[in-house]
């Protein structure tokens, strides 16, 4: 268990196996990492994942869409259910890189730093209340959701496709933080940014 | 391994033609890659060290964890289909005790996993492929089970 600090600052992430090696993977282990980010040759949470290369092959362009595919529900407001999640679940790793990626799109780190520094109950707009509500509802206890719970995104205004985005953003991060926590742990970062 | 019938649609009560399925349709890639995801995680071209039997058990352990009682319907079936070959898995064993002690560890807790944990599961003759393996596939059925609780509530409310 890590006590490190919730930040906005970039940190890294250290593997707990043994992780693949680019210079001796196979060709579908390299066919599968360059579906993942430009960084996964080198990236020891890519590596550890291409232990699994079928698995690995589908879940990154699954994550790519769920996080980048263009319409639907802004890529901000994806990242801010990324985070809330992240938060809730203790991925400190997970929450910085999106941290980080909603202050970029939005110019607006301050509001991520509220909501470290006060919780999930910091006040927030409408939009991201709704949005942070249905991500906790949705990480504790899904089998508690209800119609109730749309009804509060839908009057924050969201329609149905963006409502389709954020389901699949949350569920994306119950996957990716529990990937994160128990394959390895945060570690300081040696250089900055990415 | 019923590859025609997506299981999304089928937890989340999506038929055909209506305003959900339509919502899904927008959204190509999130369809093929969750039902490829599943496919791959429970039915894999090489399955390694983690057997056919016991991928759909630590699956049957997290949607039951979870209170998902379709999902958990859907991995009792494919244990059933799966077990019809004969393939076991050793219930009791201190290799499997030690593999669902980890799944609910991953499923409720994962903040608490250690390195510790990783090299208890090694002792027990399971590869970092393995253990990768596995690590999926309990993420994969937390991600599922969200999934299928959101387009279920769009499904029910479309056909109010």
């Amino acid at each position: 268990m890590t006590e490190r600090p919730f930040t906005l600052d970039p940190v890294e992430w250290a593997a707990w196996l043994p992780t693949v090696d680019a210079a001796t993977a196979t060709p579908e282990q390299l066919a599968a990492l360059d579906k993942s980010p430009a960084s996964a040759r080198t990236s020891p949470y890519f590596l550890t994942l291409a232990h699994d290369v079928e698995a690995l092959a589908q879940r990154s362009p699954l994550f790519n869409a769920v996080m980048y595919a263009s319409g639907g529900l802004p890529r901000a407001e994806r990242e801010l259910a990324t985070v809330a999640v992240s938060y809730i679940n203790g991925c400190v790793y997970c929450a910085s890189v999106h941290a980080r990626r909603f202050s970029e799109l939005t110019k607006k780190p301050e509001i991520i730093q509220r909501l470290y520094d006060e919780g999930l109950g910091t006040a927030l707009e409408p939009r991201h209340r709704a949005i942070v509500d249905y991500a906790e509802k949705l990480t504790r206890a899904p089998d508690a959701a209800t119609g109730a719970d749309l009804a509060a995104l839908r009057a924050a205004g969201l329609t149905d496709p963006e409502i389709v985005d954020l389901t699949h953003a949350i569920a994306m991060f119950a996957w990716a933080n529990r990937l994160m926590l128990t394959l390895g742990e945060p570690v300081d970062a040696i250089r900055s940014g990415e | 391994m019923t590859a025609s019938t997506d299981v999304i649609d089928a937890l989340a009560g999506i038929e055909p033609g209506s305003p959900t399925a339509a919502l899904r349709e927008r959204r190509p890639d999130f369809v093929r890659y969750t039902q490829g995801s599943h496919d791959v995680l429970l039915a894999p071209a090489d399955p390694a060290g983690v057997s056919l039997a016991e991928r759909a058990l630590i699956a049957l352990r997290v949607a039951t964890i979870e209170r998902s009682d379709a999902l958990a319907d859907h991995y009792r079936a494919q244990l059933r289909a799966v077990l019809g070959d004969g393939d076991a898995p050793a219930v009791g064993t201190p290799r499997l005790q030690a593999v669902l002690d980890h799944v609910e560890r991953v499923t409720t807790a994962p903040r608490t996993a250690t390195k510790a944990h990783l090299d208890d599961l090694r002792t027990h003759g399971l590869s970092p492929r393995d253990i990768v393996t596995i690590a999926q596939l309990v993420a994969f059925v937390s991600y599922q089970v969200r999934v299928a609780v959101g387009l279920r509530l769009l499904a029910e409310e479309a056909r109010a």
